[in-house]
């Protein structure tokens, strides 16, 4: 496969004062994206979905932040490995599924990071967020700001062409009387307009990947239903490769040709959409099968019987279990499987073409 | 059938904005009728579910029938009996009786106290038990709330969002309420959490007998538990019945709406409208709410696809004909003029 971005065996990690201890926010993450394929990242607060993909982007910041992997983007004919060389500055010390200590040269490793990421961010690589109102610069028109990314990523570098194109964006957008949006301020915009103007601004850049994160959360139903309606259009006319995160199962379902779900920070199924999502499949991971089953189908809501809820709580992932992480909640285990359940971790094994699973149940077929 | 536990009666809250310093002199205000008109009753072990968008009243009638704020006008009938304009020191021992959860869920979990402590205050604002009745009602409530013993000892900064929602529904039971307004109980939390908390609440309402007024924008969810569904635009209700038919036979253009964008997110083909199409369907679908100028006749006008079908017939925005809800069978009743 022709993959735009790999991510292989991402970790990144987090201090956290209250618990005083280490949060391995990803741990041991691979995915992919393939030119002009959206991939849909599904799983709870806390799985990891966001740090992975701010972790692409070079924008996390706190301590200590990414300590390993390789996150490979292959643009314009050029391979780069955007955290290469980055594992001199970090030391990480472990024992019994505990991090125990990171050595980090901040200063080094941040100026890395910049020198790897320069012409990357934002250019190669546009996010859009969550909350459009706050990644918007109050202060500046929603024009300007527009005609700003256009002029420092694109080839249009005078001020009328850049003006021409970015209300062209808003008209893209289905922004109405793009002319007149064009010197609103955010504040003067409802959350619905904001977050299409954040599109058109990531979009205006013509990255090589889009990552969006929870585009719809927050908005209230018919504006969702919108956007999303928004992002299948572009994503039909532009062809941009996105990288979509969403705990919302039926955005994801519509936007995204393939897969992956997240668990305690691992990716533990990926596959094509229909194949990953069918709420009749028969061979999947138990954790994408008990949050599927989770939410309230026609016929649960028919004959009001009560829905299928994972027992216990979501993983935290101070503490890594030695072996699947999932099997605490599983309700899946089998006698015959127990022992490798508890003792060692699964791996990520190809089950059918394409469609890859984290779990004991399921040898791989070579 | 059960009794009548709440009647809402032309419910009216209008909030009051100062413009400045020139509003100050002059008295002048703009008033902002977040509620205005609306009217419904909740039986006895029903739930309720109220939905519509993000600013439509849903929180402040939730807030304004519990007394949380004082209602502008209209009546609330608690029991048998009017409290619309009861005092504080009369609503007292009614509060015990009708109790909200809120949607976020570190409302009412006090961060220095650990959650015994959190449990043994509620229990003892209404009553004063003995050290042995608290402990063995402490026993109680973790058994209704599925909540381990460990978690006694935590503080609410040490627990995750499904096991602090827990304590929340664990410390309206302890003062044994009989109506429970459950604002967004279940939006802070994860999906797989979701649905323990949706068992838990329709769990709690057959063994204990309680009655909810359930606020939600998760329509699918508000289906599942209520009995009756209603649904409101900019402060008043356009649309209510039973919530198999608000769901699948809706009358109302905008509860139609609403219910197909969900239908619109989860449906996998590529819309092929053309530009002007969804220019126009978006002009629609983004109308801002303007409460100051709503616009004479329906409110829901300027956004409704019916309106424009028909031609935009003049009764629609008449100021001297805002459509009333009338019945159209199973107790069933719409506002809309063409339903």
């Amino acid at each position: 496969m022709d993959a735009l971005l790999a991510i292989e065996n991402l970790r990144t990690y987090f201090y956290s004062r209250a618990k005083r201890a280490f949060i391995r926010s990803v741990d041991g993450a691979s995915l992919s994206v393939a030119r002009g394929e959206t991939l849909g990242i599904v799983g709870e607060s806390g799985s990891g979905k966001t740090v992975t993909a701010l972790s692409a982007a070079g924008l996390v910041t706190a301590a200590p932040g990414v300590i390993g992997g390789r996150i490979e983007l292959r643009s314009n004919g050029i391979a780069r490995n955007l955290l290469d060389g980055l594992e001199r500055y970090v030391r990480v010390e472990e024992a019994d599924g505990h991090v125990v200590s990171v050595e980090k040269n901040e200063p080094g490793w941040r100026r890395r990071v910049e020198a790897l990421m320069a012409g990357v961010r934002g250019k190669e690589i546009a996010m859009i967020f969550q909350n459009p109102r706050a990644a918007l610069n109050p202060y500046s028109t929603v024009g300007s700001q527009l005609v700003e990314t256009i002029r420092l990523h694109t080839g249009a570098k005078g001020e009328r062409e850049a003006k021409e194109r970015a209300i062209h964006w808003l008209e893209r957008v289905r922004i109405d009387s793009p002319r007149l949006r064009f010197d609103n301020f955010p504040f003067g915009m409802s959350g619905g307009m904001c977050q299409r103007a954040m599109i058109a601004m990531a979009l205006s850049a013509e990255p090589s990947l889009l990552i969006a994160d929870e585009p719809t959360t927050g908005l209230d139903a018919t504006i969702q239903s919108r956007i999303v309606e928004l992002l299948a259009e572009l994503k039909a006319e532009t062809r941009t490769a996105t990288l979509l995160i969403s705990h919302d199962i039926s955005v994801i379902q519509r936007l995204s040709d393939r897969v992956a779900v997240m668990y305690g920070g691992t990716v533990v199924e990926t596959g094509g959409t229909a194949e990953v999502l069918a709420r009749e499949a028969s061979e999947r991971h138990p954790y994408t099968q008990a949050l599927l089953a989770s939410i309230p189908s026609a016929e649960t809501i028919r004959r009001k019987s009560y829905l299928q809820a994972i027992e216990g709580e979501v993983l935290d992932t101070i503490e890594v279990p030695r072996g699947c992480r999932f099997y605490g909640r599983c309700n899946r285990v089998t006698e015959g499987v127990r022992e490798r359940c508890a003792g060692a971790e699964p791996p990520l094994a190809e089950i059918a073409p394409g469609h890859k699973v984290r779990c004991w149940l399921y040898p791989a077929r070579s | 059938m059960s009794k009548t536990i709440l009647e809402v009666t032309d419910l009216r809250k209008h909030y009051r904005q100062g413009r400045g310093l020139a509003s100050m002199l002059t008295g002048e205000a703009r008033v902002i009728p977040a509620v205005d008109g609306v009217s419904f009753y909740l039986r006895e072990n029903e739930t309720v579910g109220l939905v519509g968008e993000s600013g439509c009243g849903k929180t402040t009638i939730g807030r304004t029938v519990l007394r949380l704020t004082d209602p502008t006008g209209g009546s609330i009938v608690f029991d048998g009996r009017d409290i619309t304009a009861l005092s504080r020191a009369e609503l007292r021992p009614l509060r015990r009786e009708m109790q909200m959860i809120f949607q976020d869920l570190d409302a009412g979990l006090n961060p220095a106290m650990r959650v015994r402590a959190i449990l043994r205050e509620a229990l003892t604002v209404y009553e004063r038990p003995s050290d042995a009745e608290i402990a063995s009602r402490i026993r109680e409530l973790l058994e209704q709330v599925n909540l381990k013993e460990s978690k006694l000892a935590n503080f609410p900064a040490e627990l995750s969002g499904g096991e602090k929602r827990r304590v929340g529904i664990a410390r309206v039971l302890a003062v044994r309420p009989r109506l429970i307004v459950a604002d967004e109980p279940t939006s802070a939390l994860d999906i797989s959490i979701q649905a323990q908390v949706v068992n838990l609440l329709r769990d709690l309402q057959k063994h204990l007998g309680l009655s909810y007024l359930f606020i939600s924008h998760d329509l699918p969810v508000v289906e599942l538990v209520s009995e009756k569904v209603a649904v409101m635009y900019l402060g008043r209700i356009v649309e209510m019945g039973l919530a198999e038919d608000i769901a699948h036979r809706p009358r109302h253009p905008y509860t139609q709406i609403l219910w197909s964008s969900l239908a619109d997110k989860q449906s996998t083909e590529v819309s092929r409208r053309t530009r002007q199409e969804t220019v126009e369907r978006e002009r629609r679908a983004w109308g801002v709410f303007d409460f100051e100028h709503p616009a004479g006749g329906c409110r829901f006008a300027p956004r409704c696809p019916l309106y424009e079908q028909k031609g935009r017939p003049a009764v629609c925005t008449d100021p001297a004909s805002e459509p009333r809800l009338r019945d159209v069978g199973r107790g069933h009743v719409v506002a809309c003029h063409f339903a």
